[in-house]
Formats: C-alpha cells, sequence, structure tokens
C-alpha cells in the first residue's frame, strides 16, 4: 500500500454555480479521494468571496477547502479533474502533513523549555495569575508594535 | 525617508557610495532631532509563529506594499526562515486570488 499523507485542496467554483452543481462537484472529489482508499478530513466552504483580481471574467468565488488523506496519486488525480471541469476556476493542492508536524513539534519544544527554564528559577512551571496581569499590563504599555490579528485566524 | 533609515541602523550598507552619503547624513539628523528609531526584529519569531498559512489574509497583507510586491526583508525585518515561509505563502494566496499579482 502506499503511503498516504495530507493534503489541501483548495478550489474557487464559478459564482453562478448552483448548491446543487456544488454538491456534485464534492460528490466528485469524495469519489476519487474513496477510489484510493483515501478519506475526506474536513470540508471547509469559505463561501462567496471577492477574488483580488479577475479569473474568467468573475469578481467572485465561491471558496471550497478540503483536507484530505490518501496517496499521492490521488493529488495528481484530483489536479486533473480540477483543471477539466469548467465549473473550477482555480484550484490548489498541497501537502500539509510535514510542515504542521514541524509547527506542533517545534511549539511543544518551546513549551517544554519554557517549563524546564521556569523550574530551574525556582518558578512555578505556570505562569502565575499576578504575572500574567503584569504581562498583559506591560503589552498595554508598548506602542502596540504587534500586529492586529495576528496569529488568529483559520489555519 | 523611514526606509532609510531602517536601513542605515540595520548595518546594510556597503551597498554603494550614494546610499553612503545619505546614511551620513541621515545620522546626523537623528543626533539632532533626536527621533527614535525602532530595532527591527522579524514578527513572526516575536508572535511565535511557526507555520505561515496562505490562508490568513490578515497576516500576509502588513508585507504587501501598495504596489502589490512582496515587501523585502531589510525592510521588513523578517528573519530569513521565515521571509521564506512568507514568501511561498504570498506566491499560493496569489494563484487563489486572495491576494492579488499586481495593484496599481
Amino acid at each position: 500500500m502506499s503511503i498516504h499523507r495530507q493534503y489541501e485542496l483548495v478550489y474557487i467554483a464559478m459564482p453562478d454555480s448552483t448548491e446543487e452543481q456544488l454538491a456534485e462537484l464534492h460528490q466528485q472529489v469524495a469519489t476519487v479521494v474513496d477510489r484510493f482508499g483515501g478519506t475526506i478530513e474536513r470540508t471547509e466552504p469559505w463561501g462567496r468571496r471577492r477574488l483580488a483580481y479577475e479569473i474568467n471574467r468573475q469578481r467572485e468565488g465561491v471558496y471550497v477547502l478540503n483536507i484530505l488523506n490518501g496517496p499521492a496519486a490521488m493529488t495528481a488525480e484530483l489536479d486533473r479533474r480540477m483543471r477539466v471541469l469548467d465549473i473550477v476556476m482555480r484550484h490548489l493542492v498541497i501537502r500539509v502533513d510535514e510542515v504542521l508536524e514541524k509547527e506542533t513539534r517545534t511549539q511543544t519544544r518551546r513549551k517544554a523549555a519554557t517549563v524546564a527554564r521556569r523550574l530551574r528559577r525556582g518558578l512555578p512551571a505556570e505562569p502565575t495569575e499576578q504575572e500574567l496581569s503584569r504581562r498583559k499590563a506591560e503589552a498595554d504599555d508598548a506602542d502596540g508594535g504587534g500586529m492586529d490579528g495576528f496569529g488568529e485566524g483559520d489555519r | 525617508m523611514n526606509d532609510f533609515d531602517k536601513e542605515s541602523r540595520g548595518g546594510g550598507g556597503g551597498r554603494g557610495g550614494a546610499k553612503g552619503a545619505a546614511k551620513g547624513k541621515d545620522d546626523k539628523g537623528a543626533r539632532r532631532g533626536g527621533f527614535f528609531r525602532r530595532r527591527r526584529v522579524c514578527k513572526f519569531c516575536v508572535e511565535k509563529i511557526d507555520y505561515v498559512s496562505y490562508k490568513d489574509v490578515k497576516v500576509l497583507t502588513p508585507f504587501i506594499p501598495e504596489r502589490g510586491k512582496i515587501q523585502p526583508r531589510r525592510i521588513s525585518g523578517t528573519c530569513a526562515k521565515h521571509q521564506r515561509a512568507l514568501q511561498t505563502a504570498i506566491k499560493r494566496a496569489r494563484t487563489l486570488a486572495l491576494i492579488p499579482y499586481v495593484t496599481d
């Protein structure tokens, strides 16, 4: 059996497509994924969004994100299908498992390092209430150099 | 003007005579006026962001000036590692029409 990896598939459907057409499109994706023995982990419809530039003389598009598990051959087939379908204006398939794993790994390592550092200094592993409130006050004092909405939002 | 400031501080000198001259002038101005120069730090390192996603348009937009180009490291102060991640994220977002290729 081939190796299964996690991928993200985003496609932009024509803005004038009906609900049934979108459902059918999703069904097509599901069939392909199924045929290769993969699974759809999650589907996130972003809905109708304004495009940053015109594609096929359209200013809007219906965005759908799918998170899939499956072999590499599956993505090749999905890619081909997406290119052929007229209803799909644009699509993107990328592999995500590696980067996401790396992210969680560095985050856990960082957290562990913080705890170790705190213990070495004779502090409790977690910041106390007092510390948190003080840190917050300091952050408010600063000139707001941080970026709004940073680190939030969907992934 | 502002860009020059940041540049001279960033130790990016050695980039040709013209800029060197401007740097000298700038320094004097800084001493007289005494305005504050911010140290450039990588915003992703500060916020401890390990994965720059093409989906977070809000995160990407500060690095895209009006023209729609990707802001260079020497101006934004992003570290090499995060600039690379940012670059791929911006390019992916562009193909999905989340961010424009060009604006004028």
